[in-house]
């Protein structure tokens, strides 16, 4: 035994001791409350996603006359190729809300200030990372909806200026929807993005381990008493028991709500209802209210400026002297969130 | 801001957005289940047909997986609600401590919908059951089956006999007699609809007739009542001669006219059903008036089988321009609602109709207050009579057309419909109805229906080839307008009906009618005169003289028959030899063939 042991540390040259202090980061004490490690969740689901991703893709054949056809194949027939894909299908729905409200959480405590903006910068791409991929993962099931989903989007590139038709030409494989489109989601969905996330994932930890978490002090604590404790195992065992309650749940979803095929892509047809997917909801509403050129720039301005935020809530916190602006701001932006999901929701048209 | 402050902030707001969540998510997955066809409604069953529901479910549950299906069931409308009963109806029985009658009419219905039962109510469907004195009827009940009437000295019918003896055994099965009306129970009745009847005790039928059912249904009559036979549970027993019956005429003990689910099929009502052709097709189709396959042939039957799952066939109203434009169906034109008629649907399906083909001469629908055509010539008293004229029902209709076609393509289709209809009416139909009332009324052939074979002709001709004809350009069908329709028209009226309405006058002439053949013979030359028709004669080679002697001629030898029989087949006549036919024929005797014959040869 010892021999293995001296033959993997020769070949490995990482001491116990460094591999404790490599991954028992101190935990501040605000995250013995369940409710504050959420943070994992969005990582949690990705690693759902990359699994049952894989499984989906023995099966998935990208192109307009097999895609509808493969994935009929997958619910109906493949051994349980209905729950694989529900799970996919619902892991990223749960993913883009841990994703949002996991930004909520850093937004509200001011978690993202200084020395934490670059943090939040690759937060923010990996927030346009999720929305991109559930996106494009969308658009493969090659049904009515995604199929007309993906061209209105595609209008939509179109609509923004300077960038926006090569934008369209380079997602489409052309000026419109045509037999080559599909491969390009695929790869981006299954490739560019996944390898994406997977960088700025581990760059974003790598930043939260060189920063430590920031820590919240709650009144009732007092000053001397201990501000950390262990992530190992006491972390980890609530870690373990999110992600057990999150498997059930959804597993238990994916059971109760199976995803099923709607009718299959046809350009021929517009459907008299286009919705994208529930994420898009809140600016395809927008785009509704207000004429394309502005929505679309303005969609453009309000999303350069959460990038920016840390810069502009420290000179907004300058120029108003009140420190907790962004709090204000941010109500109003979550509920005009809320809001404009909800009424799309409702509405047929 | 305190930490506490930001985490109730947090709290608040996270668990608004994961409410919000949820609330899409099942927006969103509703949505997708009724994409996909698979919203199993929530089904209410009241507690009056809870018993019911659970006892049927095990003898006939067919009929509870119907209703489960039915909008009925999403909203709480139960057995009893449709077949309760009052204990004055004459239908009705105790059954598990509800009054309730087996057959629910359109009274019944109406009592929810009122609308839909007032348009019903005055439209030609509801008065289908009027066939029931009808030629048709005549055809099915004597002609194909057995009924005998027994009359007094004065020729009144004082009882029909109908009991049909077999001549031989059926082995296996032992039959003492069977109903000689069979036919007309399974075949007329079921489209048309049946005289709803109850046995007597006495061996009577019990109808609305004897009944006399007052403005509310209840019968007025308590003679007629008491006769009513019960079975051993006491239910009024039905007699199998007009029941089972969803004919959408049917006529019911309690005065109703029609049967709702001639249309809609009971237990379901399903309006996806109604919407298709599928549904009229049970009665909308065969020789006499194939309207499902004339619309099957058509451009918009084509598109409807093509197009029929982008249909949105269960749309809640499902109208056309708002729910649909990809193909009409039979509902579509003549009854759902549209966008541009403020989305109104009809129970009657005659509001959107300007020609009625049914007669043997069509007519334009031009109706009075109860919704009968108006048959009146006189203008000043036909303005006065006519409540709803053509052009009114053809521009409901155009409301239709319009969503698909521009207002010139309407007009023209409409021109061309209408020549075509006048062409039908003026050429054939009306000259067959002179000639057959020519001979009827110079009793030449009896007034009784189908005892001659002209009858049969002149019925082909208007009530199976004319009205296929009609129908076929009606609904844009072109082989039905012309090879079913009017080539057979043409066929049947100068191959059968005028050979035939001569032989029949010569014939009477030779038996010593001649003024009454003549004037036969004078009617039809005369129609045979018009331009229309001088085609038919003009060039015809006509062949005269004495059969006896043509005879001798082919006993005398092979030379000069060759000779004859090359004259008499000649098909290319020239002018020459048809003109010396032609003046043959003027001093033609009775002898000769009746088809070449004119009235001189009615001389005997």
């Amino acid at each position: 035994m010892s021999r293995i042991a001296e033959w993997l540390a020769e070949r490995v040259p990482v001491s116990g001791a460094q591999l404790h202090e490599l991954t028992n980061e101190p935990v501040p004490n605000h995250l013995k409350r369940w409710w504050f490690c959420l943070g994992g969740t969005p990582a949690y689901l990705f690693v759902v996603q990359i699994i049952t991703g894989i499984l989906l893709a023995f099966y998935y054949q990208p192109s307009a006359t097999t895609a509808y056809d493969s994935i009929a194949y997958i619910t109906d027939h493949a051994s349980y190729g209905w729950f694989i894909r529900s799970m996919h299908k619902w892991a990223a729905t749960f993913m883009i809300a841990a994703v949002i409200l996991h930004q909520m959480r850093v937004y509200f405590t001011g978690a993202y200030r200084r020395p934490r903006e670059i943090n939040w910068l690759i937060g923010m791409c990996l927030l346009m990372c999720t929305l991109l991929i559930g996106f494009t993962g969308y658009s493969l099931a090659f049904e009515q909806l995604s199929y007309w989903g993906a061209t209105v989007a595609a209008n939509i590139s179109d609509a923004v200026p300077v960038a926006g038709r090569f934008a369209k030409q380079m997602l489409l494989g052309g000026d419109s929807y045509n037999e080559r489109t599909l491969s390009r989601f695929y790869i981006l969905h299954a490739a560019v993005l996944p390898a994406t996330m997977i960088l700025l994932i581990a760059i974003h930890i790598m930043f939260i381990r060189l920063h430590g978490v920031s820590e919240l002090q709650a009144e009732e604590e007092s000053d001397d008493a201990p501000r950390h404790f262990n992530f190992f195992p006491d972390h980890l065992l609530t870690e373990i028991t999110i992600g057990l309650v999150l498997m059930i749940l959804l597993s238990a979803i994916s059971t109760i709500f199976p995803v099923m095929m709607g009718p299959k892509a046809d350009p021929l047809t517009t459907p008299e209802v286009i919705k994208p997917e529930w994420w898009f909801y809140v600016s395809f509403r927008w785009l509704k209210l207000f004429s394309l050129s502005f929505a679309v720039l303005s969609t453009g301005f309000i999303v350069g400026a959460m990038f920016l935020w840390p810069w502009i809530d420290g000179a907004l916190r300058k120029i108003t002297g009140k420190e907790e602006i962004s709090v204000y701001i941010g109500i109003v932006a979550t509920l005009l969130l809320v809001g404009l999901t909800v009424w799309e929701a409702v509405v047929t048209h | 801001m305190s930490l506490r402050a930001k985490q109730i902030i947090i709290a608040i707001l996270g668990f608004i957005f994961l409410l919000s969540l949820v609330f899409v998510q099942w927006v969103e997955v509703t949505r997708k289940q009724e994409e996909a066809g698979l919203t199993a409604h929530h089904v209410a069953v009241p507690m009056t047909s809870r018993q019911c529901v659970e006892c049927h479910a095990k003898s006939s549950p067919g009929i509870i997986d119907h209703w489960k299906g039915s909008t009925h069931a999403v909203k709480g409308v139960g057995c009893v609600e449709c077949h309760k009963a009052a204990p004055v109806d004459v239908d009705a029985f105790a059954h598990y401590g509800h009054t309730i009658a087996t057959v629910v009419t359109p009274r019944d219905c109406g009592h929810c919908h009122q609308n839909e039962h007032k348009e019903f109510e005055r439209s030609h469907h509801a008065k289908a059951g009027n066939i029931l004195a009808s030629l048709d009827n005549r055809l099915a009940e004597i002609v194909e089956g057995f009924r005998e009437d027994v009359t007094d000295e004065e020729g009144n019918v004082i009882e029909s006999l109908t009991r049909f003896n077999p001549h031989s055994p059926t082995p296996g099965m032992a039959i003492d007699t069977v109903n000689g009306m069979a036919s007309v129970n399974v075949g007329c009745k079921q489209c048309h609809g049946s005289k709803v009847a109850l046995e007597g005790t006495d061996g009577s039928l019990i109808t609305v007739e004897q009944l006399k059912p007052d403005a509310t249904g209840k019968p007025t009559n308590p003679d007629a009542v008491a006769l009513i036979k019960h079975d051993a549970s006491g239910r009024p027993v039905l007699s199998p001669s007009s029941w089972p019956n969803t004919g959408i005429g049917r006529l019911n003990l309690d005065g109703s006219l029609g049967s709702c689910s001639a249309c809609h099929s009971r237990h379901d009502f399903s309006p996806r059903r109604a919407r298709q052709p599928e549904n009229c097709g049970k009665c909308h189709l065969g020789p006499d008036h194939p309207q499902k396959e004339i619309y099957e042939e058509s451009k918009h039957g084509v598109a409807f089988r093509d197009l029929k799952e982008h249909m949105n066939l269960d749309a809640k109203d499902w109208v056309l321009g708002r729910d649909y434009t990809q193909a009409p169906t039979c509902a579509s034109c003549h009854m759902s609602a549209n966008m541009l008629n403020g989305e109104k649907i009809t129970h009657d399906p005659g509001e959107r109709l300007s020609w009625t083909n049914r007669p043997p001469v069509s007519a334009v629908m031009d109706t009075d207050i109860n919704g009968k055509v108006v048959k009146e010539t006189d203008p000043v008293k036909r303005r006065e009579m006519v409540t709803s004229t053509w052009q009114d029902k053809r521009q409901n209709m155009q409301q239709v057309c319009l969503h698909c076609h521009t207002q010139n393509y309407v007009n023209s289709f409409y021109k061309q419909y209408d020549d075509f209809v006048v062409n039908y009416n003026e050429k054939f139909a009306k000259p067959g109805q002179a000639i057959m009332g020519a001979l009827t009324s110079n009793e030449l052939i009896s007034k009784a229906q189908f005892d001659d074979e002209i009858e049969w002709t002149w019925f082909y001709l208007w009530h199976h080839e004319g009205r296929r004809a009609r129908h076929g350009a009606s609904m844009m069908a072109p082989d039905y307008a012309h090879w079913h329709g009017m080539y057979e028209v043409a066929e049947r009226f100068y191959q059968e009906l005028i050979p035939q309405a001569r032989e029949i006058a010569e014939h009477g002439a030779a038996a010593g009618r001649g003024e009454q053949a003549e004037a036969v013979l004078a009617v039809i030359d005369e129609i045979l005169a018009r331009p229309e028709h001088k085609w038919f004669e003009k060039n015809k080679i006509k062949f005269t003289g004495d059969h006896a002697a043509v005879h001798e001629e082919i006993a005398d030898g092979p030379d000069k028959t060759e000779t004859a029989a090359s004259d008499s087949t000649a098909p290319a006549a020239d002018e020459e030899a048809s003109e010396a036919a032609k003046s043959d024929s003027d001093v033609s005797d009775s002898d000769s063939s009746s088809g070449s014959s004119d009235t001189s040869s009615s001389t005997p």
